[in-house]
């Protein structure tokens, strides 16, 4: 029994998303594997960190669903998951549009009219 | 790029201040705004834990009013580094306000910004900056 999934089954919330993605070394990362599968002394390579350290990075993001971890041999290959990003674009495409019904609601509570519409 | 439309049982002349004066624009998005709603002048609303900056780049009203969107300190998304569009067009009795979130100057963005860099602007953009 491992206490944590290699592979992710369904992406993870935005929240887990956002956590893993409130880092620079870790955005790094995964615009290193953007493109290109790659071992993770690889990854380490790019960063003035213990491979350790990296390895925990690796780890946040996998726990996240943004990385796809494969093994070949000895080797563990690390690449992007794009679909774990959809979780944010959900969340961009709800910015705005939060925003702007919070002031429609402002708005038309401050100025009622006296003849309702119907909701169009 | 993101869009966003919204119908309101208002004239354009009613919605649009709520863009410009700071005591109606923090009834719908922020806690604290500072604005100086001329071209050039500042943009600035603080939310729980973030802050958006900018300035204002185009007021019309009660048509359109533009102004830049960016994060204090942020190497992603530094202020000025997007805009934000706002149109305001009368149907009957109501407004249609269509806002447009883009980035700015294609030219000052390195070549090699692709959609991920942009989603993730955006993304700091909608959530506050990474720390």
């Amino acid at each position: 029994m491992t206490p944590e999934p290699e592979e992710p089954g369904a992406p993870a919330g935005p929240d887990a998303v956002l956590r893993a993605l409130a880092d620079p070394h870790r955005r790094q990362i995964l615009r290193l594997v953007q493109h290109a599968e790659l071992p993770a002394g690889q990854i380490a390579a790019h960063f003035d960190l213990t491979q350790q350290a990296v390895s925990q990075h690796l780890t946040v993001l996998k726990r996240a669903g943004l990385l796809v971890e494969r093994r070949e041999g000895t080797r563990r290959l690390y690449s992007l998951r794009s679909e774990s990003l959809q979780p944010l674009r959900t969340l961009l495409d709800e910015f705005w549009p939060d925003a702007l019904a919070r002031l429609k609601q402002s708005v038309e509570r401050t100025h009622p009219r006296t003849e309702r519409r119907g909701p169009t | 790029m993101i869009s966003a439309s919204v119908r309101i049982a208002a004239a354009p002349e009613v919605v649009f201040p709520y863009f410009t004066d700071p005591q109606l624009l923090v009834t719908w998005i922020g806690e604290r705004a500072d604005l100086d709603a001329r071209p050039g002048g500042t943009f600035a609303i603080d939310f729980a834990g973030t802050a958006a900056r900018g300035s204002y780049v185009a007021v019309e009203p009660p048509d359109r009013v533009v102004f830049t969107w960016g994060i204090p300190h942020d190497a992603v998304l530094p202020p000025g580094s997007s805009t934000v569009e706002v149109v305001f067009v009368a149907d009957g009795a109501d407004t249609i306000v269509n806002l447009t979130h883009r980035d700015l100057p294609t030219d000052r963005e390195p070549s090699h910004r692709d959609g991920w860099e942009h989603c993730l602007a955006d993304l700091v953009a909608a959530v506050g900056p990474s720390r």
